[in-house]
């Protein structure tokens, strides 16, 4: 492609190179902006998921909470086999368990159902906690009935310090408030917490599965004592142990580090869409450039260099471009980061500081390099076209778009590589190869359908009115800036609408499931006495109340077919839940109505005395479980056998009652257990929490809104970062736009010009150019709608699993605003050739 | 021993559409190093074509042409920029000066092609001999027509080359300007002992150099 004689030469080029940027750079500040706009993009997700993963990494151990931790869930586990540990490493306890808070001495009082971690004077192993006001943590040590709450929970209940809250029917003072603590993993990361001494445990009535008791115990080495020996004796302690987990720092957090991968996964994809489109602009406001600069490389011809070298130096004036955008774009990356710092460490607590890593400055340089080089050949290569011999003639020809075979397989070639990159070392290769096969079948209807316009408009001849014969003209012209606009624009479009789709679709999914299906609390924690006097109490405050009362147990997955399943079972699998740690499960005589069977019979009655076991059919998929394997639980200490009998299929989301277990009752009925109900309030009001409490103070509320309530300011939130991100591929898009009809200004100018001296009115140029919009505007409407119902269609059922519905307001609103932007934009754009100078444009024709 | 170029039986035909226009027809020419030549005829007989044939900036339908002996018509595209590069210098009617770069630049463009130790210095020099010493950062737009075909006529001789080909260099020219081109020119084939091979219209300028050559029809007459 590019011959080189030697590296003399080669210094010589790029010695032109540099002059000549240093000269042309004005001309291509569109290159410039894209360019600049969408590596920053680029280099702010890359920066901040690096930052992210690496506070996460470098914090693993304060975020485990020690060396190690040895998780014994629901028991407080074998003490002896702590005490071991204890005699070569320090060890701290950890309670962590769930009980309803409520406020004292107010007209009307408050409560809600919180998570409280007990701690003892060794916490923290690592890290820190931050509180205030001083002296406050020790307080919750010394003094009984004290405790700390979150930043969180002092504005859902509007608590300040000093004040007297109750927990359960005691009453606790509130000496202070926590800002973090380092062990965020194992922890509620989002919502209301509390952190009390370890002698609080005693004082309340703690009853095991309503509470959601957690015990562990974290476990730091002393400082001079190698790590992995220490791992490996405490693994041989705790062998024989079937109801403990061990946990090391490189697994923590590990939920929170796919969600991170995920989520810039995603954001990645829309950043390289953005700089596509970008391409679309370089292209064109490069091949305008070469133009510009036809007579100069003839002249160079004529003195003797090199096609070859000519468009190297082309080529190295774009890398130059390149290299320094980078820098800038990479550099100014690292401002983001305290921004998303604040979001972070508002709900986390974790604080990322901008990391500088080469490779990511590498990548993101190889990205633009890609890009800029697929998208310069076919124009660089339109350099061939300039013959010296021009210069005795006088008259240069306007450049085009040069394809040759080689060169588009280069380009191939190249745009594989790129996709490449996006795809190889992604969360989900499959959703990132999807996600560019659709972004090049839009890029390729938009350009048919810019071709399809021309075409059909070009068989209309003429028109009685002259602004509307005009407005096709342009359209229609052979450098018409048509099919530039209608590809940038349609690609923005599409992607903002399909967003912006599938945002309603998920808003209105969760929001909607609140006042049908759902219930309006969940109650935990009924004591198996205690059955009777809670429906009494329910129906007393409201005799309409409708109650669905389920018996629950805790068990846990011992072993599968005899084999404990942590051997083979990684964290990664979708189902690891049912086996990571204890599981609540029920029995019921009836298939439940909304679990249908999809394999398997329902209970076998012939077996009453032993235990039969329906199992969700996800989890079975997941686990590569059949009908008629084994689970060995553990139920309250005992070891039982259960035969797996039928599947069932679950779906989590409707908010009812659902077990990923259920056990047949006939053998169930005997194991001790304690209730789980939901109810459906005919009037809300009438439903009194603290009476409630005062009844029975251990029970467990869980308000269904106030839960579904966090989650949607969550996803709100993600909501709005994701709509900002992918604003920037339709402000690329209208830079491509205005870009382009610089580039075509002199024709333009010229045009008005005639325009002007045949009396034609500016009211009557703008006129057209206002229907020249429309006609462009609304195709790529239409099939941006198409697209973006599809993709959002597919979005949602296919990879949410979510009802998909069509939302016109939305569309009609972003439609509307997108098309005002756009018009304003053609209209400024076009503002400045609107009055033509007369005597310099007839000089120069 | 002493040629410098031979064209044998140089055809040169162009396509427009299906028809065949035949612009050089079996043109014969011997040339001599440090020879001057003025080629006359009338507009649209060729002129322009032959020269851009001799540069190696079009290709004969057929026929040989040799430079220095080399036959520059088997040659690769980049070997004849080689040569040019090297050995052939070329000055344009409308100048062509590289818009964006100075006075300075666009002759050091050449020097710097040809791998000159201090190609700003020797530009400057030259252009100083041109009277341009005022005129070194200017930009082309900055220059008079005349000022610009001196800039064209240094950055064309600059590397010293064995040939200079200038196609009407005073056609855009006022009488003034057109004579202080002339005298550059000649004097500088004198003292460098060049050769010139000059399209003209201005027949005091085309009776300077030693030899006439007359263009009727794609013919030399
Ligand atoms: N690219 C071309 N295609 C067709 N005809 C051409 C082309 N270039 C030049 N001609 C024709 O060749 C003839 C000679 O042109 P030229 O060498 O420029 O003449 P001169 O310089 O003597 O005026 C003219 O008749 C011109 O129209
Ligand atoms: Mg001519």
């Amino acid at each position: 492609m590019v011959k080189l004689n030697n590296s003399s030469d080669l210094k010589l080029v790029f010695k032109y190179a540099l002059k000549d940027f240093s000269r042309n750079y004005k001309k291509i500040l569109s290159i410039i902006v894209t360019l600049y706009i969408s590596l920053f993009i680029l280099s702010a997700i890359f920066t901040i998921e690096d930052s992210l993963k690496k506070e996460l990494n470098d914090n693993a151990k304060s975020l485990l909470g020690g060396d190690l931790e040895i998780d014994y869930n629901r028991n407080q586990g074998n003490l002896d086999l702590i005490n071991q540990v204890k005699e070569f490493a320090t060890v701290s306890q950890m309670i962590e368990f769930s009980t309803m808070i409520s406020t004292t001495n107010r007209e009307k009082n408050k409560s809600l159902f919180t998570r409280i971690k007990t701690v003892d004077e060794k916490y923290p192993l690592y890290g820190k906690v931050v509180y205030e006001p001083k002296g406050a943590y020790e307080r919750i040590q010394k003094e009984p009935n004290t405790i700390l709450i979150n930043e969180s929970l002092t504005k859902t209940l509007n608590i300040n310090i000093n004040e007297v809250i109750k927990v359960q029917d005691q009453l606790f003072t509130v000496v202070g408030i926590i800002k973090t603590v380092p062990d965020v993993s194992g922890f509620v990361a989002f919502g209301d917490w509390a952190l009390a001494g370890k002698q609080t445990l005693e004082i309340l009535k703690l009853n095991g599965i309503g509470s959601f008791l957690n015990y562990e115990y974290k476990v730091k080495f002393n400082h001079n004592d190698n790590a992995e020996i220490l791992e490996k004796k405490i693994k041989n302690i705790f062998k024989n142990d079937q109801k403990v987990k061990l946990r090391y720092p490189e697994n923590s957090a590990s939920g929170l580090k796919r969600i991170i991968s995920n989520f810039s996964q995603f954001l990645s994809l829309v950043s390289i869409s953005a700089m596509l489109i970008a391409g679309i602009g370089i292209a064109n406001t490069l091949l305008s450039f070469i133009n510009h600069n036809n007579m100069s490389i003839a002249v160079r011809k004529a003195v003797g260099f090199y096609s070859g070298n000519i468009k190297l130096l082309y080529y190295m004036q774009l890398f130059i471009l390149l290299f320094i955008i980078t820098i800038f774009a990479y550099c100014s990356s690292f401002l983001i980061v305290p921004i998303a710092d604040k979001y972070l460490s508002d709900g986390l607590g974790l604080n990322i500081n901008p990391i500088f890593s080469f490779l990511n400055f590498l990548k993101i340089f190889l990205v633009g390099f890609l890009v800029l080089l697929i998208f310069s050949i076919p124009t660089i290569n339109a350099i061939d076209q300039v013959k010296a011999s021009n210069l005795f003639r006088n008259v240069f020809q306007n450049l085009q778009f040069y394809y040759s075979k080689k060169s588009i397989t280069i380009s191939i070639f190249l745009l594989s590589i790129l996709i490449l990159l996006f795809t190889l070392g992604s969360e989900n290769p499959v959703y990132s190869l999807g996600y560019f096969g659709a972004f090049f079948v839009c890029l390729i209807v938009f350009f048919l359908l810019s071709k399809l316009i021309i075409f059909s408009l070009k068989k209309i001849k003429s028109f009685s009115n002259i602004s509307l014969n005009v407005s096709i003209k342009n359209i229609t012209q052979t450098k018409s800036i048509t099919p530039i606009t209608i590809m940038s624009l349609g690609l923005g479009v599409t992607l903002l609408l399909t967003l912006a789709l599938v945002g309603t679709n998920f808003k209105r999914e969760i929001a909607k499931s609140i006042p049908d299906i759902a219930p309006d609390y969940f109650f935990v924690g009924i004591q198996k006495g205690e059955r009777e006097k809670f429906e009494q109490s329910i129906l007393s405050m409201d005799p309409n109340a409708s109650i669905e009362i389920v018996p629950m147990v805790s068990s846990g997955i011992v072993k599968i077919n005899g084999i404990n399943p942590n051997t083979y079972i990684t964290p990664d699998n979708d189902s690891y839940w049912v086996i990571g740690s204890e599981r609540r499960s029920s029995w019921a005589k009836k298939v439940p109505e909304d679990n249908p069977i999809i394999k398997g019979k329902w209970w076998d009655l012939s077996k009453n005395n032993q235990l039969q076991i329906s199992l969700d059919a996800k989890v079975a998929k997941d686990l590569n479980i059949n009908i008629g394997d084994i689970f060995t639980l553990n139920i309250y200490g005992r070891e039982i056998e259960g035969e797996i009998i039928n599947f069932r299929e679950v779906d989590y989301r409707d908010l009812s009652i659902n077990f990923a277990m259920l056990f047949n009752p006939q053998f169930a009925i005997n194991i001790p257990h304690e209730y789980l109900a939901t109810t459906k309030f005919d009037n809300l009001d009438k439903f009194n929490e603290i009476q409630m409490l005062k009844i029975l103070p251990s029970l467990s509320m869980i308000k269904i809104a106030d839960y579904l309530n966090k989650v949607t300011s969550v996803l709100n939130k993600v909501f709005i970062a994701v709509t900002l991100i992918s604003t920037v591929t339709i402000v690329i898009g209208l830079i491509v736009i205005s870009s382009a009809i610089m580039v075509q200004g002199k024709v333009k100018e010229f045009q008005n010009l005639v325009f002007k001296i045949l009396g034609f009115s500016k009211k009557k140029v703008v006129f057209s150019s206002l229907i020249e919009f429309i006609i462009i505007f609304i195709s790529v409407i239409l099939i941006a709608i198409f697209f973006a119902v599809i993709g959002s269609k597919f979005i949602m059922e296919n990879i949410f699993e979510l009802v998909w519905k069509f939302d016109v307001i939305v569309l009609i609103y972003l439609g509307l605003s997108i098309g005002l932007v756009t018009l304003l934009l053609i209209l400024l754009t076009n503002l400045k050739y609107l009055n033509p100078k007369i005597y310099p444009l007839i000089r120069n024709q | 021993m002493n040629t410098l170029l031979k064209l044998k039986k140089v055809n040169l035909k162009y396509q427009t559409g299906k028809k065949n226009i035949s612009v050089l027809k079996d043109i014969n020419l011997i040339t001599k190093k440090k020879e001057s030549i003025s080629i006359v005829g009338e507009s649209g007989s060729g002129k322009t074509s032959l020269i851009m044939l001799i540069g190696g900036l079009e290709r004969a339908t057929s026929g040989k042409i040799f430079f220095q002996n080399q036959e520059i018509t088997k040659l690769s595209e980049d070997s004849i920029s080689e040569i040019r590069k090297k050995n052939i210098g070329i000055i344009f009617q409308s100048f062509y000066l590289i818009p964006n770069y100075t006075a300075v630049e666009n002759v050091a463009l050449t020097l710097e092609l040809n791998k000159f130790k201090n190609p700003e210095k020797e530009a400057k020099m030259l252009l100083e001999r041109f009277g341009l010493k005022h005129r070194f950062n200017n930009l082309p737009g900055q220059l008079s027509g005349g000022e610009q075909q001196r800039v064209a006529i240094a950055r064309a001789i600059a590397m010293k080359p064995e040939l200079i080909l200038a196609d009407e260099p005073t056609g855009n020219l006022d009488t003034e300007n057109s004579i202080m081109i002339s005298e550059i020119l000649f004097k500088y084939i004198k003292e460098e002992g060049s050769s010139l091979i000059m399209v003209t219209h201005d027949q005091k300028l085309a009776n300077k150099a030693k030899r006439k050559i007359k263009i009727k029809d794609g013919k030399i007459k």
